[in-house]
């Protein structure tokens, strides 16, 4: 399993920790998008509404996928 | 290094004590009479066999042991199969976006099963119903079922077999006009026995050690297994600790016979090849 | 290597199976998660529901402590077997074994006995009044052992159960992984006068990180979706001590048939469980990149 997983060329670095795909920004963008929507509704959408969430996360999430 | 040895030897002479108590005080439970029950010697006192022999009497129990051993064996049987040629495909031809699909056949079985239990339970009862047939509560659901942990396990274990097979066996018989049909069957398939064995003996016992979807996706004795009559039992009557013990050392036994036999690939299967036990 | 084509073929029958089994359950709770569905409810079909059920979850404090309890059952697990492994395995590598091969065998058992059996067994050896593990616990200790009242206690069972049964599977992946070690630098190692902290620190463990971080990933997996043995063992209490997230879900979605909120927490659980594995992948695959 391990040794199936290699890095290659599609991989790059970006201003993200690790060396991403495109699968894996794509992924983590999905991730940061629901973690951040869950924590909204928890604590912060009494004083914003939650679309407000949503399109920072989508900001958040084409700048990852460009650049991270 | 004597010391060392020594050492060592006293631990692991203690840990094999601590890892059979549970088991053998399990086995001194289920042969001690009612009366005798709550004793607290850890030794067998007499040869009692009333326990298993009430077990084995009640028709239930048989009929959920018979369910266990159609469902289990059918299962390996399928996985092996399936497994064997999905192993073919992977090792020996080269597919676009494989590498994806192997991945993703691999995190089946990581997948917690408490998660897949509504989703699976709503498909069986709603979905899967064809005129009178439903999925649900039936032996073929739950055979279909158990690939999802098994399938990606017999995958990996025998593509790690295949791989070992060299290539030049398959070019050798190509050479003399064989089809691919035909190295499968008769080059792959000789060499590749002792490992179909070793993965349709775990597999087996995998899927004779599943609880969790037989206790959500089965209700009537036509379809449960012999691990959750021994749940059942529990709930049922909370005092009668012979029996129980005695289904719980009937339900261990199949592991117990093939112990010796599979526990040189046991690491290997469990951690998808990235290590050799 | 030949032409792909006939390659799916055989790859086809798992693929399709494990698509009907494995990813389309996940899409199913993924669409019946924004709903409102109750079969026992006043109106037993689907009601469009948004994100309400999540909205729920989030100040459903049972479920949430329930996660965090299976979290911090799986750290202790997960650490505790690692360290117990690593010394056994190191026992078990020792020049002179008496009866190495026997004692393999007899440690390999736990890992095949069916989990439901495990649960029972150890209940047998612990049920209060009953089992010999309280009964010698009070004659020679004096301590009030007792799983079904004591909140600690039955955490603690919980988590010696569960070493007993997979303790063995990370003994054997660690010395499958410390036999597979190079010699060369543990000899250079001890020339230049390590002692052994030093050398297990700075040479072995980088050496070992793959096989390490292999069995914390899937020693990990597992901890997080016990189910069997808990629920044979104490069936989640005393209170909700020992209620895992999985043993939640069973126990919580079926009787109560609220299909659409069961589907929310199933999700959100496997949220959890992919962002942790996902975490766990990155680390595994040594994927540092970044600062060049």
């Amino acid at each position: 399993m391990m040794a199936g997983i290699q890095p290659n060329k599609a991989d790059r670095d970006g201003f993200l920790p690790i060396r991403t795909n495109g699968f894996d920004r794509g992924f983590i963008s999905v991730v940061i998008l629901i973690l951040v929507h869950l924590l909204w509704m928890r604590f912060l959408e009494g004083l914003l509404p939650l679309w407000v969430a949503t399109v920072l996360c989508l900001a958040l999430a084409v700048f990852i996928i460009r650049k991270g | 290094m004597r010391r060392s040895g020594i050492t060592s030897f006293i631990l692991w002479v203690c840990l094999t004590i601590l890892t059979l108590l549970p088991v053998w005080w399990m086995l001194v439970v289920s042969m001690r009479p009612r009366v005798k029950l709550y004793s607290k010697s850890v030794l067998i006192d007499d040869l009692y066999w009333d326990n298993f022999l009430a077990v084995l009497n009640s028709s239930t129990f048989l009929q959920y042991l018979w369910n266990s051993m159609v469902v289990a064996t059918s299962n390996a049987a399928l996985v092996c199969a399936l497994g064997l040629l999905a192993a073919f495909g992977l090792s020996r031809f080269k597919i676009s976006g494989g590498d994806n699909v192997f991945f993703w056949l691999i995190t089946n079985r990581m997948a917690p099963p408490a998660v897949f239990l509504l989703p699976l339970f709503l498909l069986f009862t709603k979905w899967f119903v064809f005129g009178d047939f439903m999925l649900f509560d039936t032996k073929i659901g739950l055979i279909l079922l158990y690939c999802v942990f098994n399938l990606p396990f017999a995958i990996w274990l025998l593509k790690g077999m295949l791989d070992g097979i060299p290539l030049e066996l398959d070019e050798a018989a190509r050479v003399d006009g064989a089809t691919t049909g035909q190295v499968l069957s008769h080059v792959i398939l000789p060499l590749a026995r002792p490992g179909l064995a070793v993965t349709f003996i775990l597999t087996w016992i995998f899927a004779w050690n599943e609880y969790l979807f037989a206790a959500t996706l089965t209700s009537s004795a036509g379809a449960r297994t012999v691990t959750t009559a021994l749940a059942e039992y529990v709930s049922v009557t909370g005092t009668n600790w012979g029996e129980m013990a005695a289904m719980a050392f009937l339900t261990t036994l199949p592991a117990l016979v093939v112990l010796g036999f599979v526990q040189k690939h046991i690491v290997t299967g469990l951690t998808f090849g990235a290590l050799k036990g | 290597m030949r032409q792909s084509n006939i390659g799916w073929l055989f790859l086809a029958p798992a693929t399709l199976i494990l698509f009907v089994v494995g990813f389309l359950p996940f899409i199913y709770i993924l669409y019946v998660g924004f709903f409102d569905w109750n079969t026992n409810a006043v109106d037993p079909t689907l009601r469009w529901a948004g994100l309400q059920n999540y909205r729920s979850l989030v100040f459903d404090t049972t479920f949430l402590n329930s996660l965090a309890r299976t979290l911090v059952f799986a750290f202790f697990v997960v650490i505790s077997e690692l360290l117990l492994g690593y010394i056994l395995a190191r026992a078990l590598m020792a020049d002179r074994l008496w009866g190495r091969q026997f004692f393999r065998t007899i440690h390999t058992l736990p890992i095949v006995v069916a989990p439901i059996a495990v649960g029972a067994t150890w209940r047998l050896l612990c049920v209060p009044g009953f089992g010999i593990v309280p009964y010698y616990l009070k004659l020679w200790f004096g301590i009030d052992y007792n799983i079904s009242t004591n909140a600690y206690h039955a955490f603690g069972t919980a988590i010696i159960m569960d070493l007993w049964h997979w303790t063995p599977f990370v003994t054997l992946s660690l010395m499958a992984g410390l036999t597979a070690l190079p010699k060369e630098p543990l000899e250079q190692a001890q020339i230049d006068g390590g002692n052994k902290l030093q050398i297990f620190w700075y040479v072995i463990v980088p050496m070992l990180k793959p096989v390490l971080l292999t069995t914390v990933f899937i020693r990990l997996m597992d901890a997080l979706r016990s189910v069997d043995e808990i629920w044979m063992l104490t069936k989640g209490g005393p209170a909700e001590a020992t209620r895992f997230i999985g043993l939640h879900i069973w126990i919580n979605v079926f009787p109560k048939t609220d299909y659409g909120y069961g589907a929310a927490m199933s999700l959100l659980t496997l949220y959890v469980t992919i962002v942790l594995s996902w975490l766990l992948f990155v680390a595994m695959t040594g994927r540092k990149g970044g600062a060049q």
